[in-house]
C-alpha cells in the first residue's frame, strides 16, 4: 500500500507541524490522524492532501510518501518500527526518533537530531544533515544504539553524540564536535571534521578528509593501513582525559 | 531618610549590603554599592505611561486598554512566545509560566543567551557547586575561567572571593592564590596571580589537556596546547591539587564561545577529577539579577529551567528547538510578549527582525532597544526598586528585594496578573 501525503498551503508556512503520527503502521487503520500546528491540534487532512494506493494487510509493505513543503514537519517516522517513508524534499527536526525498524529516505534536507536515539533500521539522508544528527535528547546518557544513518552530504555539530551503537555513515563533512562522547558504535565521515570525538569514551571513528584542531588529548597507537578504505591511518586511542578505550582513526598526512 | 541593607537587583550577586537615602521619594545618594549598582539606582528613567504604535509614531493609552489589547493579541496567536524574566521578582516568573501553559505558549528567559549552556552541562554531568558563603569562608584557589568580575560583577571579589576576609582564610588576598584564564588580558588578569592567556576557542582543549594532567596522563599532551604551554598546565594542576579548597568561576566567555556546553561539561568533569585530590568546585557568574530565580521558578512549575514549549499542553524542553532565539530565527512565532529584558539589543540581527514582524508587546519599566520594534510598551515597577519581591542569587540563595520608594507604577505580576485574568476568562492563576 502508497500513502501519499501532499502538503495543502498554508497561511503561516513557519508554524511547526508536530506529525508523530506519521509511521507506515498508523495507516493500516485508516487516514485519520491528528496532528499538532503550532498550539492548535489539526487533523492530518487539514494538513495535507492524502491519496491512498492499493490496500495492505501488515504495515511492513505500507510506503508513506512525502510531499510538498515538509521542512516544517517534526516527528516524521517517531517509533517507527517497520515500512518505509520516503521524504521528497526537506523534512523537519526529530525524524525518525526512537524508530527501530523500516526505511526512511530523504530525498532533500534533514534538520536537526535526525535520527535521534534510534535503535534499529536505516535512515538515508541524501542531501545535508542539521546539527545533533544520530545523537541522543538532551541529557540523554545514550544517543543512538543500533540501525544505520548514512548522510550523503555534510552534518552540522555534534554529529553523533553519545554514539552507543549502530553505524552513522557521513559522506561529507561534519561541523564541530563529531562523535563526542561517544561510547560504542561506529562513526565514518568521509569529508573533514572539526575536534573529533571529544570526551569520547568507547567506540570506533574513521576520518578520511581533514581534522582540524585535533584534541590534545588523543594518544596515538600506530599508523595502519585500512583496506576497506584504501588509507594509511594514525591510529588513536582516547580520550585520555577521562578512562578512554575509543579508537579515532585519521587519514595519515604522513607528516608526523 | 536612610534605608539599610538595601539589595541591588542588578546583576546577580544581588549584594544586600547598599545604604540608600532617600528624599521626598526620589533616591539621592547610594552607598557601598558598585558603579553599576548606583546607575541602577540613580539613572532610573522610566517611561511615564503605555504607549502603542500608530502610523506615524506613538500615542499613549490607558494601562486598561494595553493589557486588554495583548491579552487579544495573545489569544490569537497559533505559537506565542514569551521572553524575558531575568530582571524581575519571581512572583511576576511564576504569573509568567501559568499564561504560557493556559495559552500553549513558549516560555524562555535570557538564560537563552547567557548561561543556557552551563544548565544544559549540568544536566550531563551534574554540579559540584557550593553557596559563596562557603567559598568566601574556605577558597584558597580561585580561579575565573572566561570571566571579568572586575567589570562585570565588581563587588565580587570582594564580597566573596580574592579580596574577602574568610574563616579559614584569614588573610584573604595573601593566602588566596588567584588563576584567571581569558583570551585577553582583563583589568581581572591585570590581579592574578597566574594568568592564562589561551587562544579563542581553545577552552575545551585546555580543559581536556588539564583533565589528562590531573589523571596522570601528561606524557600524551603536547608542548603547546591553544597557545598554553605544557609547563603552565602543570603548574596549573599542581596549583589546583595542592589547594585546601578551590572555587572555578566562569562567565560568558565560555559559555558563547565555541563549543558552549561541551566547554562547561569540560570544566565540571575537571573539577571532578580535582576532587579526588582535594575540594573544589565550579559555579557560573550569573548575570541578570534574578536569572537564577527564573531558572528556580521555571523548574519548580515546569520541570525545566528555560526554554519551556506548552503547545501541546504539556511542558516540553530542547534547547536549539524551543529557545528563543532559535524560535524567532526560524520566523515560528506569530506574537511576542517580552517582561524585564531587551532582546532588541542582545539577540542575533535575524531573531530581533522577526520581533519587529509580529506584534509584540514589552512590559518593563524602562525605554530599551526592544521598545523600538514593539507594538505595545507597558511601563511597570522595577523589582528591587519601587517593589518587593524574591530574588535568587547566583549561587540559588534566595534573597528578598526590598520596595525603596514608591513611584506609582503598578506592580508587573498585576499587570500579568491581569492579562491571566482576561485569557481565562476571569478566573486567577
Amino acid at each position: 500500500m502508497r500513502v501519499i501525503l501532499e502538503s495543502k498551503v498554508r497561511s503561516k508556512p513557519n508554524l511547526p507541524i508536530e506529525a508523530e503520527a506519521i509511521i507506515p503502521r498508523n495507516f493500516l487503520k485508516g487516514t485519520d490522524h491528528v496532528v499538532f500546528e503550532g498550539n492548535k491540534e489539526r487533523t492530518l487532512s487539514e494538513l495535507f492532501w492524502i491519496f491512498v494506493e492499493g490496500t495492505a494487510v501488515s504495515p511492513e509493505n505500507i510506503e508513506v510518501i512525502l510531499k510538498g513543503d515538509t521542512s516544517r514537519i517534526k516527528r516524521v517516522g517517531e517509533y517507527m518500527d517497520t515500512g518505509s517513508i520516503v521524504i521528497e524534499g526537506d523534512i523537519g527536526m526529530h525524524c525518525g526518533n526512537f524508530m527501530s525498524g523500516g526505511t526512511i529516505e530523504i530525498r532533500g534536507n534533514a534538520d536537526a537530531w535526525l535520527g535521534r536515539e534510534m535503535r534499529g533500521g536505516t535512515i538515508l539522508c541524501r542531501g545535508n544533515a542539521g546539527h545533533y544528527c544520530a545523537t541522543g535528547y538532551r541529557g540523554e546518557k545514550k544517543g543512538m544504539q543500533g540501525g544505520k544513518v548514512e548522510v550523503s552530504g555534510n552534518t552540522g555539530d555534534f554529529c553523533a553524540e553519545y554514539l552507543a551503537g549502530g553505524t552513522v555513515h557521513i559522506h561529507g563533512s561534519t561541523g564541530d564536535f563529531p562523535g563526542a562522547e561517544m561510547r560504542g558504535g561506529e562513526l565514518i565521515i568521509e569529508g573533514d571534521a572539526t575536534r573529533p570525538c571529544g570526551n569520547m569514551k568507547n567506540g570506533s571513528c574513521v576520518i578520511l578528509g581533514t581534522v582540524h584542531d585535533m584534541l590534545p588529548t588523543f594518544e596515538k597507537i600506530e599508523r595502519r593501513v585500512l583496506p576497506e578504505w584504501k588509507i594509511t591511518a594514525d591510529v588513536y586511542k582516547g580520550d585520555v582525559a577521562n578512562r578512554g578505550k575509543g579508537n579515532l582513526c585519521v587519514r595519515s598526512t604522513g607528516l608526523y | 531618610m536612610i534605608e539599610r541593607d538595601v539589595v541591588c537587583p542588578f546583576c546577580g550577586c544581588l549584594c544586600d549590603d547598599l545604604e540608600l537615602e532617600t528624599e521626598g521619594g526620589k533616591i539621592v545618594k547610594v552607598q557601598n554599592g558598585c558603579s553599576l549598582a548606583e546607575s541602577t539606582f540613580m539613572n532610573d528613567t522610566r517611561l511615564p505611561a503605555p504607549i502603542r504604535r500608530t502610523e506615524t509614531g506613538w500615542e499613549d493609552i490607558s494601562y486598561n486598554e494595553a493589557i486588554k489589547e495583548t491579552a487579544e493579541i495573545l489569544r490569537d496567536a497559533d505559537r506565542p512566545l514569551l521572553y524575558g524574566w531575568s530582571s524581575t521578582h519571581g512572583e511576576a516568573q511564576s504569573i509568567g509560566v501559568h499564561i504560557a501553559e493556559l495559552i500553549g505558549a513558549v516560555i524562555d528567559n535570557t538564560s537563552t543567551v547567557c548561561h543556557g549552556p552551563s544548565i544544559l552541562a549540568i544536566q550531563e554531568v551534574g554540579h559540584p557547586g557550593c553557596t559563596l558563603g562557603q567559598v568566601k569562608n574556605r577558597a584558597d584557589v580561585i580561579i575565573y575561567w572566561g570571566a571579568n568580575p572586575v567589570e562585570a560583577h565588581p563587588r565580587h571579589m570582594s564580597r566573596y572571593t580574592t579580596y574577602a576576609t574568610g574563616f579559614f582564610v584569614p588573610e584573604a588576598r595573601r593566602e588566596r592564590t588567584v588563576i584567571v584564564v581569558d583570551t585577553r588580558r582583563t583589568d581581572t588578569a591585570n590581579i592574578a596571580d597566574e594568568f592564562v592567556q589561551i587562544e579563542r576557542g581553545g577552552d575545551y582543549a585546555v580543559f581536556s589537556a588539564l583533565r589528562a594532567i590531573v589523571r596522570g596522563n601528561a606524557s600524551v599532551i603536547p608542548r603547546k596546547v591553544a597557545g598554553v604551554s605544557k609547563e603552565q598546565l602543570i603548574r596549573i594542576a599542581e596549583i589546583c591539587k595542592k589547594a585546601k579548597f578551590g572555587a572555578i568561576f566562569f562567565g560568558l566567555g565560555l559559555t558563547m564561545s565555541r563549543g558552549k556546553y561541551k566547554n562547561i561539561r569540560n570544566a565540571i568533569e575537571l573539577t571532578d577529577e580535582l576532587n579526588r585530590h582535594t575540594k573544589f568546585v565550579i559555579s557560573p557568574l550569573r548575570g541578570h539579577g534574578n536569572v537564577y530565580g527564573s531558572n528556580e521558578v521555571f523548574t519548580w512549575m515546569t520541570g525545566y529551567p528555560f526554554a519551556v514549549d506548552f503547545a501541546r499542553g504539556i511542558a516540553f524542553y530542547n534547547p536549539g528547538e524551543t529557545t528563543a532565539v532559535d524560535i524567532l530565527r526560524r520566523g515560528e512565532c506569530d506574537a511576542a510578549l517580552i517582561v524585564a529584558s531587551d532582546p532588541g539589543a542582545n539577540f542575533p540581527r535575524a531573531a530581533a527582525a522577526h520581533l519587529a514582524k509580529i506584534p509584540t508587546v514589552v512590559i518593563d519599566p524602562h525605554v530599551n532597544a526592544t521598545t523600538a520594534l514593539s507594538r505595545i510598551h507597558i511601563p511597570c515597577t522595577a523589582a528591587g526598586i519601587d517593589a518587593a519581591g524574591t530574588a535568587y542569587r547566583m549561587d540559588g540563595v534566595p534573597i528578598r528585594l526590598k520596595k525603596v520608594i514608591d513611584r506609582g507604577y503598578p506592580d508587573d505580576a498585576e499587570i500579568l496578573k491581569k492579562i491571566y485574568d482576561l485569557l481565562n476568562g476571569g478566573m486567577g492563576p
